[in-house]
C-alpha cells in the first residue's frame, strides 16, 4: 500500500496569472486602475446575456508553458463549467478545463536534476477578489472587487513527488524562472499561488491540503510549519484526518478550513458558449520555433562554452535578463571575470539600490568597457566597483570618465614607492609596532597609501613594496 | 398592409412614422390589458427611434433607402436584452434589471430601421410549452382566438401580438426546444427557428446555451424572412455564430421550385388529436398540389429518445446558467442576513417560480458525479446520433414534415390537470430539430373549432431559404 518512497510527500497545485493585456473571455484590461470594480464589463460581471469570447493570446501563452514543461499538448481546447456558489464567482460557476486539459504528462527539473512530474496544465478564469475589512476570520462582511474577475490563469498540477519543503520552494523557483524566460508572467506584479497536498509517513500518508499560499518563499514556510505540525501530532499519538487547511501568512500557521468527508461535487458540464478550439500543428510549430532558450539550456551552455562554474551558471541563468547580460559581456571579456562581475557585483549594486535589472539604463556596452579596463589592469577592482555603482545610477562613457577623473591604476612602481615612503614617514608608530611583531599594524600604512592614490593602487602590490622597504 | 408596402410608404413619406408609432404603441397598451402580451412596452424608446427616422428622412432620405425594416415595429421576447429597458426573461428574480447593452439582434434590427416596441411575455426563463409558467407577479398571455386558452410557449407573447397587431409588426422570439414553433402554431402565425449559430445569442438571457436560438415570428413567411435577413450572421461577441454568408431570405419567398422532395415523419402522426392530423394532412396535400414529391419516412430514434435527451441537456445547462441569479449585483435582493449560502438561498427561494426550481433540481441532478455518465454524458451521445439520423434523411429530402403540436390550443383549465411529464410530452415534435440545431418553420395550415392548426417543416442546417420558400406556399395571398 505504501506507494511513496520519501517520508514526506508533497504535491502542488499552482495558479499563475498570465501576463496578457486583456482578460480571458472579455476585452477588459488586466492592468490599470486599482480603484475597485472599474475594470469590468457585463462578461466578467456575469451579467445576463453576456457571452465569453476566448482570448487567443492567452492560449498561445498557455501552449508556451506546456511546451516548456515538456507536456503533451492536446489537439482540442474545450472549456467546462465548474459549479459552486461563492461570492467571488460572478456566475457561480468558473470557466475552466476538466475532461481534457491543454497539457498533460510533463515535468520540470530541479537544480540537482531531480525530475518532478506534472500531471496537467490547464486554463481557467480567475474569480474576483474578496476583501475582508477586518481580517479573514473576524470580518462580519466581505467586499468584492471584480477587477480581477476573468483574468487568465494557468493551473499546474504536479505529481506528489516533492520530498520536502525545500524541494517545493525550489520547484516554484524553477517554475518562476521558466515563466520569466517565456515572458508570459509579470515577475514583479503577477500573482503565483499554490495549494499544497502534504502527507507524512507517520500518518500513513493521510492527505492534507493547504490552501492560499502566495509565492515561493511562503511555500517553504507553510510546508515547514505543516510538516512539523503533522509530525508532532503523530508523536503525541493523535490521528490525522483528511482535511483542508488554510495558510495564514501573518501568523505563520495553518488552520482548519473544513474536514474532507466527501470529494466536492462540482457538477462539471461543457461550456457550450465556447466552441472547440483546434490546436493545430501549425500553431504549436510556430510557438516552438519562437521558444526562447530556457534556463536549463543556458546553464549547460555557460559551463560548456564559457567554462564557468556550474554554481555561477545557475545563478546567472535564474534570471533571463542577467543571463542575457552575461552572454553579451562574455563575448568580449574573459567569461570567468564576466560571470563574477555580473552575478556578484552587479547583483550587489542592484540589491543595494533595490532595483531590478530591467529597471536600470546601463547595457552590456558599459559593462564591457568597465571590465576591459579591469581585465587589462587599467583600473583597480576597487575603482571598478565604485564606477559600477555610479553607472547604475546613471550611465556614462566609462573610458572617458576614467580619463577625465584620472582613475587609471597607479602601476608605475617608482611612483608607488614614492607614496609608500611618504606613508612610512608619516606613520612611525605603526611602523614600530610592525617591526616589533604586530603584522596587523601594516594595514594602517597600506590604508594611508590607498588614501593617497585614491584607490588607484592594488593593496597587494602596496603591501609588497612596503614590506620590502621595511626589510 | 403588407410590410414591404408599408416600408415603401414610410420611405416616400406617405405615412408619418411618429404618428404611426404612437398609434401602434396605443394599440399595444390596449391589447396588453386584455391579452397580457407584453412584460414591458418601450414607448419612450420607440418614439425616440421614430423621431430619429423622421429627422433622417428629412435630412438625407437617400441614406435610408436600403433599410430593410424602416419604421417596422419589432417586439423582442423578454429574454432578449434591450439596453435600458427592463429585461427579466419573465422572472421576478430579474425584476428591475436594465441591461447595459443591446443584444446583437436588437442592434442589427435597429440598424435596419426597426422600431423596438417592447418586451414580450414568456414562460419564466423559457421553461414551458404553454406560457403558463410565468414568473411570480407576471400575467399569463391569452390566446388571440380564445381568451380561455393558452398562447403556447415559451414565446407566447411574441406569437400573440404577431397575430393580433393591426400594424406591420414582426417578433423576435427564441426557441430552446420548440418555443417559437409551439406558440406560432397555437396563435396561427409563421414561426421560424433558424439553424443553431445562424443568429447571434449575444444579449440573449440563457436557457440552454447549446440549444438556444433566436428566431422570428411574422404574419407571413415574408415577414419572418425579412427580420431573419436583418439579424443573421457572424458576431465577434458570440463564439458559436457561424461564419457563413447570409442569404437574401426574402428572395426565396414565392419563388417557384420544382421537384421539392418532402419526407412525412410517420411517427409524429401517432397518438395525436385527430383534428390536428386532418389539418396537417391537408397541408401535405397542398404541398403535393404544388408539385412536391411526398414520401413517408421513419425517424424513430429522435421521436423515441429526443425528448429525454433534450430535457437532460437543457436542464443541465439551465441549472448552471441560472446560478448567477443570487441577489448580488443586479435583480432582486433581500436584506443581507446570515452567511452567503443562506442569503442566496433565500433570494432564489423567494423569487424563482416552481417550474424554474424543478428544472434547476433536475439539471443539477443530471450532472452530479455518480449520475453524470448515466444522464448528461449519455444524453450528449444520443444527441449526436439524432443529428446523424436527420443528416441521413436530408440526403434524400428537402424538408421533413410533422404536425407542430399534438393538440389544439388547450384551455387553461385543461393545462392545470397535466402532470409535469405530460407537459413535457407536448414538445415531442419540436424538441428533436431543436436538439439537432436544425432550422424549422411553423406554417398555419387551417382552423378547427375556430382555432389554428400548425404544421412544421424542418430542413437541413443553413437551409432557411429552402424552408421559407416551401413555407411561403402557405401564405394567404
Amino acid at each position: 500500500m505504501n506507494k511513496f518512497k520519501t517520508d514526506i510527500v508533497v504535491g502542488l497545485e499552482i495558479h499563475i496569472e498570465v501576463d496578457t493585456n486583456t482578460k480571458l473571455f472579455c476585452s477588459c484590461p488586466t492592468k490599470g486602475s486599482e480603484e475597485p470594480n472599474t475594470r469590468t464589463c457585463p462578461v466578467c460581471l456575469g451579467h445576463p446575456g453576456s457571452k465569453p469570447v476566448l482570448n487567443k493570446k492567452a492560449v498561445e501563452f498557455a501552449i508556451k508553458l506546456c511546451l516548456a514543461l515538456n507536456c503533451k499538448v492536446n489537439k482540442e481546447l474545450i472549456f467546462s463549467r465548474k459549479s459552486y456558489f461563492y461570492p467571488d464567482m460572478s456566475k457561480n460557476y468558473q470557466i475552466t478545463q476538466y475532461e481534457i486539459p491543454l497539457g498533460e504528462e510533463g515535468n520540470l527539473k530541479l537544480r540537482d536534476g531531480k525530475e518532478i512530474g506534472i500531471t496537467r496544465v490547464h486554463m481557467e478564469e480567475d474569480p474576483a477578489s474578496l476583501i475582508h475589512p477586518s481580517g479573514m476570520q473576524q470580518s462580519a462582511y466581505v467586499l468584492v472587487d471584480y477587477n480581477r474577475s476573468g483574468n487568465p490563469l494557468l493551473e499546474i498540477v504536479t505529481k506528489p513527488e516533492l520530498g520536502n519543503a525545500e524541494e517545493a520552494r525550489e520547484f516554484m523557483k524553477q517554475l518562476i524562472t521558466t515563466l520569466g524566460y517565456l515572458k508570459i508572467f509579470d515577475i514583479n506584479n503577477g500573482i503565483i499561488k499554490a495549494d499544497a497536498n502534504v502527507s507524512i509517513k507517520g500518518s500513513d500518508y493521510t492527505r492534507i491540503e493547504i490552501k492560499n499560499i502566495t509565492g515561493f518563499k511562503e511555500i517553504e514556510r507553510a510546508l515547514n510549519y505543516e510538516i512539523a505540525r503533522q509530525k508532532s501530532a503523530i508523536a503525541e499519538g493523535r490521528k490525522l484526518e483528511q482535511e483542508t487547511r488554510s495558510w495564514d501568512s501573518e501568523k505563520g500557521i495553518t488552520f482548519l478550513l473544513r474536514k474532507k468527508e466527501t470529494e466536492e461535487d462540482y457538477g462539471y458540464i461543457l461550456d457550450t458558449d465556447l466552441v472547440k478550439t483546434e490546436i493545430t500543428k501549425d500553431l504549436t510549430d510556430k510557438i516552438k520555433k519562437d521558444m526562447p532558450e530556457l534556463a536549463h539550456d543556458k546553464i549547460k551552455k555557460f559551463v560548456a562554452k564559457h567554462k564557468i562554474k556550474k554554481e555561477d551558471a545557475e545563478i546567472l541563468a535564474a534570471e533571463k535578463e542577467l543571463a542575457e547580460m552575461f552572454e553579451k559581456v562574455a563575448e568580449e571579456v574573459n567569461p570567468v571575470l564576466a560571470a563574477k562581475w555580473v552575478r556578484r557585483e552587479l547583483v550587489r549594486v542592484l540589491n543595494y539600490n533595490k532595483k531590478e535589472i530591467h529597471e536600470i539604463e546601463i547595457d552590456e556596452k558599459h559593462l564591457i568597457q568597465l571590465l576591459k579596463l579591469v581585465e587589462n589592469k587599467k583600473i583597480t577592482e576597487n575603482v571598478a566597483q565604485k564606477l559600477l555603482e555610479k553607472l547604475v545610477e546613471k550611465p556614462f562613457d566609462v573610458n572617458e570618465y576614467v580619463k577625465k577623473e584620472r582613475l587609471e591604476a597607479v602601476s608605475d612602481v617608482s611612483e608607488l614607492e614614492k607614496y609608500c615612503r611618504e606613508a612610512i614617514k608619516e606613520n612611525p608608530k605603526a611602523v614600530e609596532d610592525y617591526k616589533s611583531g604586530n603584522e596587523k599594524a601594516l594595514n594602517f600604512v597600506i590604508g594611508s597609501v590607498m588614501k593617497k592614490t585614491k584607490g588607484k593602487a592594488t593593496p597587494k602590490e602596496v603591501n609588497e613594496i612596503i614590506k620590502s622597504l621595511l626589510k | 398592409m403588407r410590410t414591404q408596402d408599408f416600408i415603401q410608404k414610410i420611405k416616400s413619406n406617405e405615412i408619418d412614422i411618429v404618428e404611426h408609432t404612437h398609434k401602434a404603441i396605443e394599440e399595444c397598451k390596449k391589447l396588453n390589458k386584455e391579452y397580457n402580451y407584453f412584460n414591458a412596452i418601450s414607448e419612450e424608446l420607440a418614439i425616440k427611434q421614430a423621431n430619429d427616422i423622421k429627422k433622417q428622412l428629412k435630412q438625407d432620405k437617400n441614406s435610408l433607402k436600403n433599410k430593410k425594416l424602416l419604421g417596422v415595429a419589432v417586439s423582442a421576447k423578454d429574454a432578449i436584452c434591450v439596453k435600458g429597458i427592463e429585461s427579466t426573461a419573465g422572472s421576478r428574480i430579474l425584476k428591475g434589471y436594465k441591461p447595459l447593452f443591446d443584444a446583437t439582434v436588437i442592434k442589427k434590427a435597429v440598424e435596419q430601421g426597426a422600431i423596438i416596441i417592447g418586451k414580450t411575455a414568456q414562460d419564466e426563463f423559457g421553461f414551458g410549452s404553454f406560457n403558463v409558467n410565468v414568473g411570480l407577479g407576471f400575467e399569463i398571455p391569452k390566446n388571440p382566438f380564445d381568451k380561455t386558452r393558452a398562447c403556447g410557449g415559451s414565446s407566447g407573447g411574441a406569437a400573440g401580438i404577431t397575430q393580433k397587431a393591426s400594424f406591420p409588426h414582426i417578433a423576435l422570439g427564441e426557441s430552446t426546444g420548440g418555443s417559437i414553433a409551439a406558440p406560432a402554431s397555437f396563435c396561427g402565425v409563421f414561426g421560424l427557428t433558424p439553424t443553431y449559430g445562424r443568429v447571434s445569442r449575444h444579449g440573449l438571457i440563457d436557457y440552454g446555451n447549446s440549444l438556444d436560438k433566436i428566431g422570428t415570428l411574422g404574419k407571413n413567411a415574408y415577414d419572418a424572412a425579412l427580420l431573419l435577413e436583418a439579424i443573421a450572421g457572424f458576431d465577434n461577441n458570440e463564439s458559436t455564430t457561424i461564419n457563413e454568408p447570409i442569404n437574401n431570405y426574402t428572395d426565396s419567398i414565392n419563388k417557384k421550385r420544382n421537384n421539392i422532395r418532402i419526407g412525412v415523419i410517420k411517427e409524429t402522426f401517432r397518438d395525436i388529436d385527430g383534428k390536428v392530423e386532418k389539418n396537417a394532412r391537408n397541408g401535405i396535400e397542398k404541398l403535393k398540389e404544388n408539385g412536391a414529391k411526398i414520401e413517408e419516412v421513419s425517424l424513430s430514434l429522435p421521436v423515441k429518445y429526443g425528448l429525454a435527451a433534450y430535457y437532460i441537456l437543457a436542464t443541465s445547462e439551465a441549472s448552471t446558467n441560472l446560478a448567477k441569479y443570487c441577489g448580488m449585483r443586479y435583480g432582486m435582493s433581500e436584506e443581507l442576513k446570515g452567511n452567503f449560502n443562506e442569503y442566496f438561498s433565500k433570494v432564489r427561494s423567494e423569487h424563482l417560480g416552481t417550474e424554474v426550481k424543478r428544472r434547476i433540481i433536475l439539471g443539477t441532478f443530471a450532472r452530479m458525479s455518480g449520475y453524470r455518465d448515466a444522464y448528461y454524458i449519455k444524453a450528449a451521445k444520443v444527441r449526436a446520433k439524432i443529428i446523424q439520423e436527420y443528416k441521413r434523411l436530408f440526403k434524400k429530402y428537402d424538408a421533413l414534415v410533422s404536425p407542430t403540436m399534438p393538440i389544439l390550443p388547450p384551455k387553461f383549465s385543461e393545462i392545470e390537470k397535466l402532470s409535469p411529464l405530460q407537459n413535457y410530452m407536448m414538445d415531442i415534435m419540436t424538441v428533436s430539430p431543436n436538439l439537432a440545431g436544425l432550422p424549422h418553420l411553423n406554417v398555419p395550415v387551417g382552423f378547427e373549432e375556430k382555432l389554428p392548426v400548425g404544421m412544421m417543416l424542418t430542413a437541413d442546417h443553413l437551409e432557411e431559404g429552402k424552408l421559407l420558400q416551401i413555407g411561403s406556399l402557405f401564405d394567404e395571398e
